[in-house]
């Protein structure tokens, strides 16, 4: 045995070779937070513009450049570098004011020459951010002033405000170079690090409110077990997007939070209108009728979301409140089943993959579940990488994805007749044209109406199963406070979030 | 048999252009590309086109290929389809974090390699040899784990992830470089070990080593005068083996511990179908493996030549 002894003093040895530089302790005083989020290496950019997708870039962009208007609390809309919006009596012209004391770090002012640079780029780049801001004509909008902005919507869209919520980042003017970070005019600034591991610090020139983090280092890391125990083992303050599990364990930690923001992850399953067996409403029905919602959530959410009740956007305002709870009963399943010539069984096949924890398991539940209905379903679990261009939008039966977008961009991608990924073959002209009628409308609430009962529509008769949303789950340390709580695009606002000095 | 350093040097280069072509095309098999990758599903067929265009995507395989080689001679190694940064930047960003894993697994693995190889030769079906045939075949994520569990788990003596501060050299945080260097260094160690083993008996086995060892000579004498000489070449190509094996595994460890090097780029940027990218990977890993193997070719034909 001596030889093994040889070898572990070797090991210890060269270990200790390795280790032998001293270390040098990353600032974690209360003026530093550490911030770990959903990102890979490969796809983390410099670019605000394109399709973003990291979240550790859109939460560093959200640090370092302004945006015209965010998501607020309660589904209102939060101004930022727009003060006003004021339409035309059509809904389709619409004056813009900016506020006048926002400069870019590089001490330039923010006009509305840039706020329309920017937006012309996102629109350039719709192929990669699903076409955003489809619903603006950017060659008729037009500065008027260095603070005032007119845009131009060729039909009637209400909703101007609320579209901007999702992304408008803006640059200086005349930015083509984006290989590396472009001057902002937002609370932080960039000041070293790259791309995947970005150190940011205050912009003391910002116009808002004063961060209270001097500085905030924000990292992409791909796996969710590893952000996790960055948090845990104390190498960072928080950990974005952890699994349901991990929220289970760190709940008996004192020195752990969890916050959780609800119906960020929804994983649908959704049928194809236009093909057998499914373009039959009692084989959709039948479907629908046919998930235990309760199990799927307590599995594969391990309970922290809601039950659905086939509504796609339940956190959107316009999402209509009075809709009876659908429950399982497999007997008028199987009853349906029946009346639609089924009556000897049903074979499906149901696709899933592993891009989104959980989605799997979904998958394989829902499957059991269906099989007690008389349905014979076989999973098929297709590779992350090619799911998303080969299986989503073209499969007749799989498991999709949401993540806590509004009503009106849920329809402008999925659901309108034209839309480039019409997912459940829905095409229906009328409620296009009720969808068109509503955007005209400009009492809120008279909007908001047409628009549930569109939703009300589509969970009656559309393709999709929502059978529960999974909240959004972070994980931070005790000592973190002012993370951001609300749905989709508001979690990438941190610039509030403290962290109490030991 | 190559005697010659140039064409040692120009079978390596061959070999490394035909690995470019054969990692290029392996990519372009794959189904999907950039663009679809880019446009995540939701983009319409002339949306999609249109990106391609803007990418070279509309380009044929060869002449993108071609496209790629001309700039890697001039030493541009191009821009990244998904990210528009220069691949060089973004290589040069995370090398520094991979060759300092790498190096420290290395400094475990090649002495404890050797030393379980000697074991392994004196007695080919001993425990050690068993233990080491066994721990070989256990996959790198397994000891990783195993590690984890033990040293940052049981014994909360080491950080379970390795996170390295921003603009900070590796070696600075040594503490985050021990769980993943021994899950990298404990497999290769044991597979080097049993390749190299057998080197080992055969040379045992011939007739002037034992009777070095019949005259009386000490153990470590023989090794050292004997044995040694002749194990020189196949140790350095099982050495640069290990290194091309060491550096491939830096995919799947740099992943679970979160550590920022070149693996991990390589394993998300195959997800992207971002071949600049893939390909500026391959190319480093493949040309330190051939490298190395140029240099044991090399050496044994100096040996040969030597009159024994």
């Amino acid at each position: 045995m001596k030889t093994l002894h040889v070898g572990i003093g070797l090991l210890m040895l060269a270990l200790t070779a390795c280790g032998n530089d001293g270390g040098k302790a990353s600032p974690t005083a209360g003026d530093t937070l550490r911030y770990v989020a959903v990102g890979a290496p490969a796809t983390a950019s410099h670019d605000p513009h394109g399709g973003i997708g990291n979240q550790s870039d859109l939460t560093r962009f959200a640090l370092v450049y302004d945006v015209l208007t965010k998501p607020g609390p309660e589904g209102a809309t939060e101004f930022r570098l727009a003060t006003a919006f004021e339409p035309d009596g059509k809904l389709t012209t619409w004056t813009v004011r900016l506020r006048d004391d926002a400069k870019f770090t590089d001490g330039r002012p923010v006009r509305a020459a840039d706020v329309l640079f920017s937006l012309r780029r996102i629109h350039e780049k719709a192929a990669e951010n699903f076409g955003r801001l489809q619903m603006f004509d950017f060659a008729a909008s037009s500065v008027v002033d260095d603070h005032t902005l007119k845009l131009v919507t060729p039909q009637p869209y209400a909703e101007v405000p609320r579209a901007l919520e999702s992304i408008s980042f803006v640059v200086p003017e005349g930015t083509t170079a984006f290989d590396k970070p472009a001057p902002g005019s937002g609370p932080y600034r960039m000041t070293g690090g790259n791309a995947e591991n970005a150190v940011l610090e205050r912009n003391e020139g910002w116009w808002g409110a004063k961060p209270p983090t001097r500085r905030i280092e924000i990292r992409a890391v791909v796996d969710p077990q590893a952000r996790a125990q960055a948090v845990i083992s104390g190498q960072a303050d928080v950990a974005s997007a952890v699994s349901p599990a991990t929220a289970r364990q760190a709940a008996q930690n004192a020195d752990l939070k969890v916050v959780h923001r609800p119906a960020v992850n929804m994983y649908p399953f959704v049928m194809r209108l236009d093909r057998e067996p499914f373009d039959d409403p009692r084989v959709r029905e039948a479907v629908k009728l046919a998930a235990d919602r309760q199990e799927l959530l307590d599995k594969v959410f391990l309970g922290f979301g809601q039950i659905g009740n086939d509504l796609l956007t339940p956190a959107d305002p316009s999402s209509p409140k009075d809709v009876p709870q659908r429950s399982r009963d497999l007997d008028r399943a199987r009853e349906l089943l029946k009346e639609a010539g089924h009556a000897d069984g049903l074979k499906l096949t149901l696709a899933t993959t592993t891009s989104y924890p959980g989605m799997d398991t979904a998958a394989t539940l829902f499957a059991e579940q269906l099989g007690e209905a008389g349905i014979d379903v076989e999973v098929k679990t297709e590779a992350p990488d090619t799911y998303w261009t080969a299986v989503f939008a073209k499969s007749d039966f799989y498991t999709g994805f949401f993540g806590g977008i509004p009503f009106t961009d849920v329809a402008r991608v999925s659901l309108l007749g034209d839309s480039p990924t019409n997912e459940t073959a829905w095409k229906r002209p009328e409620w296009d044209k009720a969808f068109g009628d509503a955007l005209a409308t400009e009492d809120e609430a008279a909007r908001r109406r047409i628009l549930g009962g569109l939703q009300r529509e589509l969970r009656d008769e559309g393709g999709y199963v929502v059978w529960g949303t999974g909240d959004g789950l972070d994980l931070a340390a005790g000592k973190v406070t002012g993370l951001p709580e609300g749905p989709g695009f508001d979690s990438a606002f941190i610039e509030q979030v403290r962290v109490a000095a030991p | 048999m190559i005697r010659s350093v140039p064409a040692a040097a120009g079978r390596a280069l061959a070999l490394l252009a035909a690995t470019s072509l054969i990692v290029f095309w392996a990519t372009e098999l794959l189904p999907s590309d950039a663009a679809e990758s880019k446009a995540a599903g939701r983009a319409t067929g002339a949306q999609l086109a249109a990106l391609r265009a803007e990418l070279g995507l509309d380009r044929p395989a060869w002449e993108r290929y071609l496209s790629w080689a001309g700039g890697l001679a001039h030493g541009d190694a191009g821009t990244s389809l998904v990210t528009g940064r220069p691949v060089g930047e973004m290589l040069a960003e995370r090398l520094p974090a991979t060759l300092t894993l790498a190096g420290c697994a290395l400094a475990v693995a090649v002495p404890l390699a050797l030393v379980l190889a000697w074991r392994v030769g004196a007695a080919p079906h001993g425990r050690i040899a068993a233990l080491t045939a066994v721990a070989a075949a256990v996959p790198q994520p397994v000891f990783a784990a195993a590690l984890v569990a033990l040293f940052a788990g049981t014994l909360p003596w080491l950080p379970p992830v390795s996170l390295l501060a921003p603009d900070t050299p590796p070696l600075a945080q040594p503490e985050l470089l021990v769980l993943p260097a021994l899950a990298l260094a404990l497999p290769s160690a044991a597979f080097g070990a049993g390749m190299l083993g057998g080197a080992v008996a055969d040379t045992l086995r011939r007739s002037y080593v034992r009777d070095a060892a019949a005259r009386g000579l000490p153990p470590a004498r023989v090794a050292l005068r004997h044995v040694a000489p002749l194990l020189a070449a196949p140790a350095l190509r099982i050495l640069a083996l290990l290194t091309g094996g060491l550096l491939a595994s830096t995919a799947v460890i740099e992943v679970m511990f979160g550590y920022s090097g070149l693996g991990e780029l390589l394993v998300s940027a195959i997800g992207t179908r971002d071949l600049p990218v893939v390909q500026a990977v391959a190319m480093l890993t493949a040309a330190t493996v051939l490298s190395g193997l140029a240099t044991a070719d090399v050496l044994a034909a100096r040996h040969r030549e030597e009159p024994c």
